[in-house]
Formats: structure tokens, C-alpha cells, sequence
């Protein structure tokens, strides 16, 4: 393996990325609309539920977490989705790059944005409602972060896997069952009140984890034993399931064709 | 030394959830294309041309047969493989947003350039494609024949040894077809690139091409050079005659003959071997009384060639 190339390969798809967001229409309510959306109808509900502000970090952690997750996996789900979308997928398939190339490069871009929202939405929490979403110290947000940004990227390859592997009409589908998991992970409520079966979905999650961790900091106690690690490793192992899922989608995709009807 | 080597090559596409369907796109396909050459790909719409360029170029794995390309297996050692192939497409298509320089660069990136050769490589090719108005210009504002220019300048940025070439005139008008013709003549010439190209176009084929194969139906019934393949259909040649009298019954029944039409004041006679035929049939015609005002002898066209296989 050639660092070089394999940087330079990352690289390129991050600049490319990078450039599509910059003149993408939507970027503006990606980045701001809908998430202060979220974050002024949460707040003016948890006024007017009256409660206590350690409840209402809760529930504002939630939405942060989710507006995160959410423009991070679009990121990386772009990865394949703009070349879908344009019909040149095929050409970055016929250029010696493997998938982690893709998914990392775009994953970086994800980051970014993910970030910017971030401190935008903890600032404007604090500003607008007095939340101290960043209260417990820079350690605990930043695993918390990347719980947030490992979350989004296991999710946006398994978007793309699903794409590769049903062609356009798995969009609508993957990303409604993407929705659905991470509702389960506890955004709103503590894992606690949700039937056993769902329990142990949201058990399986890794935002579960990392969501319970942070919340840990604003005085609910902790539901899990050893809340980081497990989000860890369960973020590594859906990661390495994730890229696998991917990997066969595009080698089935070359044998059945549908890597060259999507690009036509 | 062959660039690409292939041995029955079998593809079939299945499609349908509920009606399973079968398309079989190549039942057998052979071919050995030397290195340095121009290579032809003929055949009407369906005939599998794009399916067997896609298998050659990676992007489609075979169901049967061996493909063996710059010397590397298809299946077992793609990835070295693509380093030294590209592929450009007379449908292109690339992502909307970004502008002429930034794909080509981004392509550049994906081969392993950077910094200034990539600058350099991208520089170079905007202005032998002859795009250097439009490097700023976004993708999607192009018209066909400069977002094929950008196909091709993007297929050139690994310095392929081996280019593919996917009806690279589709669409295009004479003139500016003319100008992509020279460019591709020029590519070989120049840098000895091979090239395989496919196309509907005889023409194109007959001017381009050190050697031409007809694909039909997933098979490829023949092939050569142009001149071979004339042969090798035994399509004879034509005789064309001015008389007078203008129509004459015999002619379609004279020895070596093949058949006769009238075309503008012509007699067109298809015969076998027209060096043999055409004093004979200047001799019956005389002693008919027949006068002969004019006589062109010539080659059936490759157009002929083409129609009478795809028939
Ligand atoms: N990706 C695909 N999936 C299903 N069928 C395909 C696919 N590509 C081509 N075919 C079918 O295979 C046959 C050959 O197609 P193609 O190679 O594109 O022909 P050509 O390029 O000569 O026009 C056609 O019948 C076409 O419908
Ligand atoms: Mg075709």
C-alpha cells in the first residue's frame, strides 16, 4: 500500500465533496435552517412542558445528536448518491480506488459540517434558551462528537451499500429505515422507557452509548456499565459490517450490471 | 505483443423481480487486439458493443471465458489493471456542479496526481481538447460536444496505454466529428495509445480503424481489416454502366452476376470478380448493339457490408 495514493485518494474525494456542498442549493437548510428549527421548537417545548433545565438538556442533546448524525451521513451517503445522481458512477469505479477512499473522503467533508453544526447549535441553545450544552469539558464533547460522527458514517455506508445494491429506488428506503434507527437510540427519552424488544434495538445502537455517556455529565444516571467502550466497540464492529456490505454491493453491482444502468 | 486477449466471453443480464428475465449480451465473444492499434467495434444498437468494453475495461465481470488485457487477468488483477486503461463515453456524463477543470482534476487525484504535475496534466489537456474557454464553465451549462471533450480530456489523464472509446462521435456534428476523428488518429500516433473504439458509424470505422470486427447478436461473425472484411463477405464488386438503351433484361442474367439495380440513369451490376466480368460484359453488350456511354468500377462500400450483416 502506497500512503501517498491512498491520502491523495481520500483527498480528492474530500475536495470534490467539498466543492458540491459549496454550490449545493440545499446546503443552506442542511447546514442552518432546519437544524435552529429544531433546536427553537425543542427549546419552546421544553418551556412550556416547564422542565427542569437538567430535562431540558436532555432533550436538547437529543436534537443536536440528531441534527449531527444527520448532515454527517448525508455527507458520506453523497460519496455515492451526487454520482448516482449525475449518472457517473461508473467512472470512479473505473479509477484504481477502493471504497474506504470514498467513504473516508467524504466522511472528512461530513465532519466538518457536522462540526460547524454543532457549535452552532450549542452556541445558539445557549444564547436563545441558556442550555450549557458544552458544559462538561472539552474530553467529554469531543467523544461525544465522535460518537455522533462514527453514528453518521456506519450509517451513510450503509446507505450507499444499499444503493449499490438496489439502484435508485432503495433512496426513499434507506433512508427511512436509517430514521428509524437512530429514533430508537434514545434521542428524547432514556432507553429505559421503551418496551423490552425495542430495549434491545436501541441497545444495539452505538449512539445509545455515547448519548447515555454525555447525559451521564448533566446528573441522569448512566443505564450502562461501561457506556464509551461498548459505544467503541460496537461503532468498530458496524463499521468494519458496514464497509464489507458496501464492498460486496459493488462487486455485485459490477457482475449484475446495475453499476453501468445507473451510470447511463 | 497483444493488448488485449479475450477467449469466448459470455455475458448475460438478468433483470425482473417477478418475470425473470434474460438478456444474453455476449455468447462467445473472441478477440485479440495487437498493441498500438486502432481498433473497431461495428455493430447496430443491442449488438453488445458497450457490454464488452465495460467487461475490458473492468467495470462488468464476464460469466464465462478469459479476458486477459495489458497482459493483466480482468477478474484476478483488476486493480493494477485500471492504473493503465480509461474510458471515455459519447454519452457522458459527470457530476453537474462541477466545472471542466475541477473533474478533470478530480480524476487526476483519483490516478495519483498532485500538486503541480497534476496542475501541469490538467493545463495540458484543457488545451489539447480544446476547452480553455470553458475551463470555469460548470459541467452542466456544456453543450454535447464540449461535455464529450471533457470525456475524452478526462479519459487521457492517466496517460492510458489503453483507451476505450464508447461511440465517441454519437451525435456530434460532421465538422466537429471530423475534428474528434483526427484528435483519435492523432493519439495513436503520437503517443501509441492503443485504442478500441465501438461505433455505428462505418465511416468512421473504415477511416480509423487498422482492423474492424462486426458484432451482432452478442457473436462476432467477422472481421479484418476493411479491405478483408469486403472479401471475406463476398459482397463482389459493383459495375456500374451508362447505355443505350438505358435498361437491358439480360444483364441481371449474365455469368458472374449477382444481381442489378438502377440507380440515376445507372445500371449497377454486383458481380463477383469485376477484373473477369467486366470485359465480358462490355463484349455480350456489343454484340447485343448496345452502346456503352460510361463505366465506373468500384468497391461495395462498408455501409454494404454492414447492411447485408445485419440482416
Ligand atoms: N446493465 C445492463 N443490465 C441489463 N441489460 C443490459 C445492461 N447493459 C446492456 N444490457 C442489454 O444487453 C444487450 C447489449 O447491450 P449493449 O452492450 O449496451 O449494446 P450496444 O452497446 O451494442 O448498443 C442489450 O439487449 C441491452 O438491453
Ligand atoms: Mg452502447
Amino acid at each position: 500500500m502506497n500512503w501517498r495514493n491512498e491520502l491523495l485518494a481520500v483527498w480528492a474525494v474530500a475536495v470534490r465533496n467539498a466543492l458540491m456542498a459549496s454550490r449545493n442549493v440545499f446546503f443552506f437548510f442542511e447546514l442552518l435552517f432546519w437544524p435552529i428549527v429544531g433546536v427553537v421548537s425543542i427549546g419552546l417545548m421544553t418551556r412550556f412542558l416547564e422542565l427542569t433545565p437538567e430535562q431540558a438538556s436532555f432533550v436538547l442533546i437529543g436534537t443536536i445528536a440528531l441534527s449531527v448524525v444527520n448532515v454527517c451521513q448525508l455527507e458520506v451517503a453523497y460519496a455515492v448518491l451526487m454520482d448516482v445522481w449525475s449518472k457517473s458512477l461508473k467512472h470512479q469505479f473505473l479509477a484504481p480506488i477502493g471504497i474506504r477512499h470514498l467513504t473516508l473522503g467524504s466522511w472528512l467533508v461530513g465532519i466538518a459540517r457536522g462540526l460547524a453544526i454543532f457549535v452552532l447549535l450549542a452556541a445558539f441553545g445557549w444564547w436563545a434558551f441558556g442550555f450549557a450544552v458544552l458544559a462538561p469539558g472539552l474530553p467529554a464533547v469531543a467523544v461525544f462528537v465522535f460518537g455522533c460522527f462514527l453514528t453518521a458514517w456506519i450509517v451513510g455506508v450503509a446507505v450507499c451499500a444499499l444503493i449499490t445494491l438496489f439502484g435508485n429506488r432503495a433512496e426513499a428506503f434507506a433512508w427511512a429505515s436509517v430514521n428509524l434507527v437512530l429514533v430508537l437510540a434514545g434521542l428524547y427519552y432514556p432507553v429505559s422507557v421503551l418496551p423490552e424488544s425495542l430495549g434491545a434495538v436501541a441497545a444495539a445502537i452505538p449512539l445509545t452509548y455515547f448519548l447515555d455517556a454525555y447525559r451521564a455529565h448533566f446528573g441522569f444516571a448512566s443505564e450502562f456499565r461501561a457506556p464509551i467502550a461498548t459505544g467503541l466497540a460496537l461503532g468498530a464492529l458496524y463499521t468494519a459490517l458496514a464497509h464489507w456490505a458496501f464492498f460486496a454491493a459493488i462487486r455485485r453491482a459490477r457482475r449484475t450490471g446495475l453499476l453501468l444502468k445507473m451510470s447511463e | 505483443m497483444l493488448a488485449i486477449d479475450a477467449r469466448d466471453v459470455t455475458k448475460t443480464f438478468r433483470s425482473g423481480w417477478l418475470r425473470r428475465r434474460e438478456t444474453h449480451a455476449l455468447r462467445g465473444v473472441s478477440l485479440a487486439v495487437p498493441r498500438g492499434a486502432i481498433w473497431g467495434l461495428l455493430g447496430p444498437n443491442g449488438a453488445g458493443k458497450t457490454t464488452l468494453l465495460s467487461i475490458l475495461a473492468t467495470l462488468l465481470t464476464p460469466d464465462g471465458g478469459s479476458v486477459t488485457v495489458l497482459g493483466h487477468d480482468v477478474l484476478r488483477e483488476a486493480a493494477a489493471l485500471r492504473h493503465r486503461l480509461n474510458m471515455a463515453s459519447g454519452r457522458p456524463s459527470f457530476l453537474w456542479s462541477l466545472r471542466v477543470d475541477e473533474i478533470i482534476a478530480f480524476y487526476g487525484r483519483l490516478y495519483g496526481l498532485h500538486g503541480a504535475a497534476l496542475r501541469r496534466r490538467v493545463d495540458e489537456l484543457v488545451e489539447l481538447c480544446e476547452l480553455v474557454p470553458f475551463r470555469r464553465v460548470q459541467y452542466s451549462e456544456l453543450s454535447t460536444g464540449l461535455k464529450q471533450r471533457v470525456a475524452l480530456a478526462k479519459s487521457l489523464v492517466n496517460d492510458p496505454e489503453l483507451l476505450f472509446l464508447d461511440e465517441p462521435t454519437l451525435g456530434l456534428d460532421p465538422d466537429v466529428s471530423v475534428r474528434v476523428r483526427q484528435h483519435i488518429a492523432r493519439l495513436r500516433r503520437e503517443q501509441g495509445i492503443t485504442i478500441v473504439l465501438t461505433t455505428h458509424y462505418m465511416r468512421e470505422a473504415e477511416e480509423l480503424c487498422d482492423e474492424i470486427a462486426f458484432i451482432k447478436a452478442g457473436r462476432i461473425p467477422a472481421r479484418g481489416t476493411p479491405g478483408e472484411l469486403k472479401r471475406q463477405i463476398r459482397l463482389g464488386e459493383v459495375i456500374a454502366l451508362k447505355l443505350d438503351p438505358a435498361a437491358v433484361e439480360w444483364l441481371a442474367e449474365a455469368p458472374g452476376v449477382l444481381r442489378c439495380a438502377e440507380a440515376g440513369g445507372w445500371v449497377e451490376c454486383t458481380v463477383d470478380e469485376a477484373e473477369k466480368r467486366l470485359p465480358e460484359l462490355l463484349r455480350a453488350l456489343h454484340a447485343d448493339g448496345v452502346v456503352v456511354k460510361n463505366v465506373q468500377v468500384r468497391e461495395p462500400d462498408l455501409e454494404e457490408v454492414f447492411v447485408e450483416l445485419a440482416k
